[in-house]
């Protein structure tokens, strides 16, 4: 079977993954706000004192946001900016070898986690290649 | 004519393994081999016209992650339809990274080229990459009919999205 897989560092492939969730949260925040209240993007701009050209790259993602960016957002969206760092954690039921599943880190402007998949710390960096079979799958544990 | 696993069987398309083994697949995602070719070869030297500190690679590597494990995604930031050029051809999309493909099947896309979206727009590549390359590749490969969802109805490609 010619299945592939594209590997990164599993140090990497948590940055893309926060990266992305931050902004998709504080998008998601956004559309609620404007559904509740009408608030857009250049409202946001206005509270934090900053062009709306900015603000939509940021949120666009052709821009870095920083941290305290994130938490700018978060408040002028009236929310409360969070950032939590839970212990890694042994998934019940896994299939895998332990202890092999964490949990990422989360930081937003609401209650859900946008992090809720879990991936296991045991990840190796390896170049992209064809997979012939998944090794664990077919594994005697 | 073939399913796209059948496909993936036999070489004609690539299917995309994005997640780990623990977590439920719930979009496919397949790659034709030129694609195949260039997210292995291509993909992994690119750099980021906006200076962002995540890559195009790992751009990718997040969004192939969300896609397939059928997490809310955004219309037209990260799938887009390009029905004015082809019926049933569509986009995902990331800063840097620009994938033309259609979807088989509600959650099943196949991707057919790619490139980097700055070049894309400098020299207006959407035209060839939907309506020749993407278009051709469709109606070549050996799958069951019928071969792509038409129209540009996100609500009939995807599950789980919302509007930016």
């Amino acid at each position: 079977m010619p299945s592939f897989q594209i590997s990164i560092t599993p140090s990497r492939r948590a940055a893309a993954r926060f990266i992305t969730g931050v902004r998709r949260k504080i998008l998601k925040a956004l559309e609620e706000e404007n559904k509740k209240r009408g608030l857009r993007q250049t409202d946001l701009a206005r509270a934090i004192n900053v062009h709306r050209s900015v603000i939509n790259r940021e949120l666009r993602g052709k821009k870095d946001m920083t941290i305290g960016r994130a938490a700018e957002l978060g408040w002028a969206l009236g929310r409360v900016p969070t950032f939590d760092l839970p212990e890694r954690t042994i998934q019940e039921g896994s299939n895998l070898p332990a202890p092999a599943i964490v949990t990422g880190p989360s930081v937003g402007v609401s209650q859900a986690n946008p992090f809720a998949r879990q991936e296991p710390a045991t990840a190796t960096t390896k170049p992209l290649k064809n997979v012939t079979v998944r090794v664990l799958d077919d594994a005697t544990v | 004519m073939a399913t796209p696993i059948e496909l993936d069987r036999g070489g004609a398309l690539f299917k995309l393994e994005a997640l780990e083994q623990q977590v439920q697949e719930f979009r496919q995602f397949y790659a034709s081999p030129d694609l195949h070719k260039w997210l292995s070869n291509v993909l992994p030297t690119m750099a980021s016209a906006y200076d962002i500190e995540i890559n195009p690679l790992e751009q990718f590597v997040a969004l192939s992650e969300i896609f397939c494990a059928g997490e809310r995604l955004t219309y037209e930031l990260q799938f887009k339809p390009l029905i004015h050029i082809t019926d049933g051809v569509w986009e995902l999309k990331t800063q840097d990274i620009r994938i033309f493909g259609w979807f088989h099947k509600k959650d099943c896309f196949i991707g057919s080229v790619a490139d980097d979206a700055t070049r894309i727009k400098k020299y207006r590549l959407y035209h060839g990459y939907a309506n020749v390359t993407t278009k051709r590749f469709r109606e070549a490969l050996d799958l069951d009919n019928p071969k792509y969802v038409p129209g540009d109805n996100p609500h009939a490609v995807v599950s789980n999205f919302d509007y930016p």
